[in-house]
C-alpha cells in the first residue's frame, strides 16, 4: 500500500498581496519500504514539498493520504499527532536543541507522547545511539560533537518514536562528503529495515542511494528518472 | 509517565540553561513579594500588638486623664481630675469594682549609691498593679497601710532596676528619689516597649499619698484615673457613664469640650492600627508597583526568549508537540521563576521584617498567611504576564518557526 498518496497538491503564498504558486499540480506516490530521492534545484519547491509529506504544512489545495488517511484538513492537534507517531524529520542543519544533551534531544518525541513509560524510552534511545554509533556520547552537548555526529542524534531523534516514515532535508548539505557517505549509509540501512525514507537533496551523489528519484522544478514534478540510471551517472562524475 | 509532567520537566530544564533571564526575573518578582510579605506581616503584627496591648490594658478597663487638648490651648490648668473624683466615682459606680488614682512626675533623679539614673515616678493606690494587670514578680505589692501612712516604698520596674542595680537583688534596698530615701519591696513583671518606643520597664510606682505630699506639694489634683469594670461587654455604657458623671462634677458646660479624656480598648486598637496604615500604605504602593514591574520583565524577557527560541518550537513542533504543550511549557517556565521568586522575596520580606522590628520596634507576626499569599501572588504573575509570549509561542506556525 502506499504510504504517501499525493494527488493535484498545490501550495501557493500570499506575497504582498499577490499569490505566489509554489507547488504545482503534484502527483505523488510513495511506496511503503520506498526509498525515494526528491531533487530539484535551489528555490524549485522541495521542501514545501516536503512538509505537506511531513505534515508540518498543509496544500492550499489537492489531496493528501498520508497512510490511506486524507490528512490535509485535519486540525492542528491532530497533525501533531500524526508527524509525533509517523513522521521522522532530519533537517540539513540538524536542528538539535544546543541546551539539552544528546540523550535528551533523543527523547524529545517521546515527550509528546500522551502516555508512556520514561525507562522504556530512555532504552530505546539509548539502543538508536548505539546503533548510530554515539552510544558514548549520550551526556553530551551538541556543540561538543562534529556535525556528522550531530546528524546521527538527529537520526536517532527521528527513531525513537518509532516512525515508517522518515524524511530529510538535504541531509548531508553540510558535511564533507566522507561523512555524507556514512549518513547515507546509514539512511539506506535504515530502509533496509523496513522505513519508506524521502530524501530531498540537488547532489547526485547523495540521490545515488535512493531507490527512486523525481526531479522538481519551479514548483513542478518531472518524469521520474530510474534510480540505475542515477548511479551509472554518479559513477561517472 | 503523563505527558504534562514531561512537559514541566522541560520548562525546570529550560528556567535552567537561561540564567540570565532567570535570574533578572526572579529578582524582581522577589522585591515585590518581599514588600507584600512585609505588609502582612505589619498588617498582622499591628493587630497581634494591639491584641495584647488590649490584654494588658484590660478589656473592661478605662482610663481617664486630666485635661484635654482643648482645655490646654486656652489656658486652663492641664490637672483636672481630683481625689475627691476618685472617691465620688468609688460611691458612684457600681459597676467598677477596681478604681485607682494615678500621678506622673517625669524626669525623676533616682539614685544607689554613685549610680544615677533618670526615670518616670509615678504615685498610685494599692491597686496599681491589678489596674494594669501587671503583676509584681519580686518581693511584694505596695500595700493599703503603706498609702494611708505615706512610706517611703516602691515597686521598681526591671529597665530601672538593671540600670541601678545591674546584677544585685533590688528588694529591700534603699535608693534615694530626688534626696528622699525609698525602700524597694517589690520588682514589677518586665513589659518591653510600647509601639512608640517608650521603654514601660522604666518607672518607679510609689505611694500616691507619698508623691503629692513629699514630692509634688500636691494636696488634690492627680494625672489620671485607671477604672476596671465588672462587665466588659458593656464598657462603651461605663465609659458614658463616667464622662458625664465627671461633667457635672467639674460644671463644664453644655457644649462646651470634657476637660479630661477617657481611653478605651477600642482606642488603643484604632490607634495601633494608624500607626501601622502608613507603612502599610508605602509599603503596599511600593509592592503593588515591582510586582507590576516584575511582571512586565518578565513578560519582555520571555517575549524576546520566544524571538530567540523560535527555532527551537519549530524543532518541538516537528517531532510532535501540540499548541499547547509549548504554551504549558512555556508559561510553567514563567511559573517556576516567578515561584522561586516568591520564595526568595519571603526570605528577604522576613529579613526586612527582622530589621524593622529591631531598628524601629515594629510589631511583625509572620504566618502561613503572609506565605500562602506571597506564593498565590507569584503564581498569579507567572501566569498573567507569562501568558502573553507563551501563546505567542505557541500560535507560531510550525514551518515558520523551524525556519527560525
Ligand atoms: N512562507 C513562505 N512565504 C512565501 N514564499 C515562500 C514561503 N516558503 C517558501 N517560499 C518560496 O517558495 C519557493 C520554494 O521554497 P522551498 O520549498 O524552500 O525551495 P527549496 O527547498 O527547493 O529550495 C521559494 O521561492 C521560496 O521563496
Ligand atoms: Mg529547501
Amino acid at each position: 500500500m502506499a504510504i504517501c498518496l499525493l494527488k493535484n497538491i498545490t501550495k501557493s503564498y500570499e506575497l504582498g498581496g499577490e499569490s505566489v504558486e509554489v507547488l504545482k499540480d503534484i502527483n505523488l506516490q510513495i511506496e511503503t519500504g520506498d526509498f525515494l530521492a526528491i531533487m530539484g534545484p535551489s528555490g524549485s519547491g522541495k521542501t514545501t514539498l516536503m512538509n505537506i509529506i511531513g505534515c508540518l504544512d498543509v496544500p492550499s489545495a489537492g489531496e493528501y493520504y498520508l497512510a490511506g488517511k486524507e490528512v490535509s484538513h485535519l486540525s492542528d492537534d491532530e497533525l501533531s499527532l500524526l508527524r509525533n507517531e509517523h513522521i521522522g524529520f532530519i533537517f540539513q542543519s540538524f536542528y538539535l536543541l544546543p541546551y539539552a544533551t544528546v540523550l535528551e534531544n533523543v527523547l524529545l518525541p517521546t515527550l509528546y507522547v500522551a502516555n508512556g513509560s520514561n525507562r522504556e524510552a530512555t532504552e530505546g534511545a539509548l539502543r538508536l545511539l548505539k546503533l548510530v554509533g554515539l552510544e558514548d556520547r549520550a551526556k553530551f552537548k551538541p556543540n561538543q560533537l562534529s556535525g556528522g555526529q550531530q546528524q546521527r542524534v538527529a537520526i536517532a531523534r527521528a527513531l525513537v518514536n518509532d516512525a515508517e516514515l522518515i524524511l530529510a532535508d538535504e541531509p548531508t548539505g553540510q558535511l564533507d562528503s566522507k561523512t555524507s557517505g556514512e549518513i547515507m549509509e546509514l539512511l539506506a540501512a535504515m530502509n533496509g529495515h523496513g522505513k519508506t525514507v524521502v530524501l530531498i537533496t540537488h547532489d547526485r551523489i547523495t540521490a545515488s542511494y535512493a531507490k527512486r528519484v523525481v526531479h522538481i522544478s519551479d514548483g513542478r514534478l518531472k518524469l521520474e528518472e530510474n534510480a540505475q540510471d542515477i548511479q551509472d551517472r554518479g559513477a561517472v562524475i | 509517565m503523563h505527558r504534562i509532567f514531561k512537559i514541566a520537566g522541560q520548562s525546570f530544564d529550560a528556567v535552567q540553561a537561561f540564567k540570565l533571564r532567570t535570574i533578572f526575573c526572579l529578582l524582581s518578582v522577589a522585591l515585590g513579594i518581599a514588600a507584600i510579605t512585609v505588609i502582612v506581616a505589619a498588617t498582622e503584627g499591628a493587630y497581634k500588638k494591639a491584641f495584647d496591648m488590649v490584654e494588658r490594658f484590660g478589656p473592661d478597663a478605662l482610663l481617664v486623664i486630666s485635661g484635654s487638648e482643648e482645655a490646654r490651648a486656652v489656658g486652663q490648668r492641664d490637672k483636672t481630675l481630683t481625689l475627691d473624683d476618685v472617691r465620688a466615682l468609688q460611691e458612684a459606680l457600681s459597676g467598677a469594682y477596681l478604681i485607682a488614682p494615678m500621678t506622673s512626675i517625669g524626669d525623676v533623679t533616682v539614685s544607689y549609691r554613685n549610680q544615677k539614673y533618670q526615670t518616670r515616678v509615678i504615685g498610685s493606690s494599692s491597686d496599681y498593679s491589678n489596674a494594669w494587670s501587671w503583676p509584681v514578680v519580686e518581693g511584694s505589692d505596695i500595700s493599703p497601710e503603706d498609702v494611708k501612712a505615706l512610706r517611703n516604698v516602691g515597686l521598681i520596674g526591671t529597665h530601672l532596676a538593671l540600670e541601678l542595680f545591674g546584677e544585685i537583688e533590688p528588694v529591700g534596698k534603699h535608693i534615694l528619689v530626688n534626696s528622699i530615701p525609698v525602700e524597694i519591696v517589690g520588682v514589677l513583671a518586665s513589659r518591653g516597649t510600647t509601639p512608640t518606643g517608650s521603654n514601660l520597664d522604666d518607672r518607679l510606682i510609689m505611694p500616691i499619698s507619698t508623691v503629692m505630699k513629699k514630692m509634688q506639694n500636691e494636696a488634690k489634683y492627680i494625672s489620671a484615673i485607671k477604672l476596671r469594670f465588672v462587665d466588659q461587654s458593656r464598657i462603651n455604657g461605663y465609659e458614658e457613664e463616667v464622662k458625664s458623671f465627671l461633667r457635672q462634677r467639674h460644671r463644664v458646660p453644655k457644649g462646651e469640650p470634657d476637660d479630661f479624656r477617657v481611653i478605651s480598648p477600642k482606642e488603643i486598637i484604632k490607634f495601633l492600627v494608624a500607626l501601622t496604615g502608613s507603612l502599610v500604605v508605602f509599603l503596599g504602593v511600593v509592592g503593588v508597583i515591582s510586582l507590576i514591574v516584575a511582571g512586565f520583565v518578565l513578560a519582555n524577557l520571555f517575549l524576546l526568549s520566544v524571538k530567540e527560541r523560535t527555532k527551537e518550537i519549530g524543532i518541538r513542533r516537528s517531532v510532535g508537540a501540540r499548541r499547547r504543550d509549548i504554551l504549558m511549557q512555556f508559561l510553567g517556565e514563567a511559573v517556576i521563576i516567578t515561584t522561586l521568586g516568591g520564595m526568595a522575596g519571603f526570605v528577604l520580606g522576613f529579613l526586612t521584617a527582622q530589621l524593622l522590628t529591631r531598628v524601629a520596634e515594629f510589631p511583625m507576626h509572620f504566618s502561613w498567611k503572609a506565605f500562602t499569599l506571597g506564593l498565590l501572588l507569584s503564581w498569579l504573575i507567572g501566569i498573567a504576564f507569562g501568558m502573553q509570549p507563551a501563546a505567542r509561542a505557541a500560535n507560531l506556525k510550525p514551518i515558520e518557526a523551524i525556519r527560525g
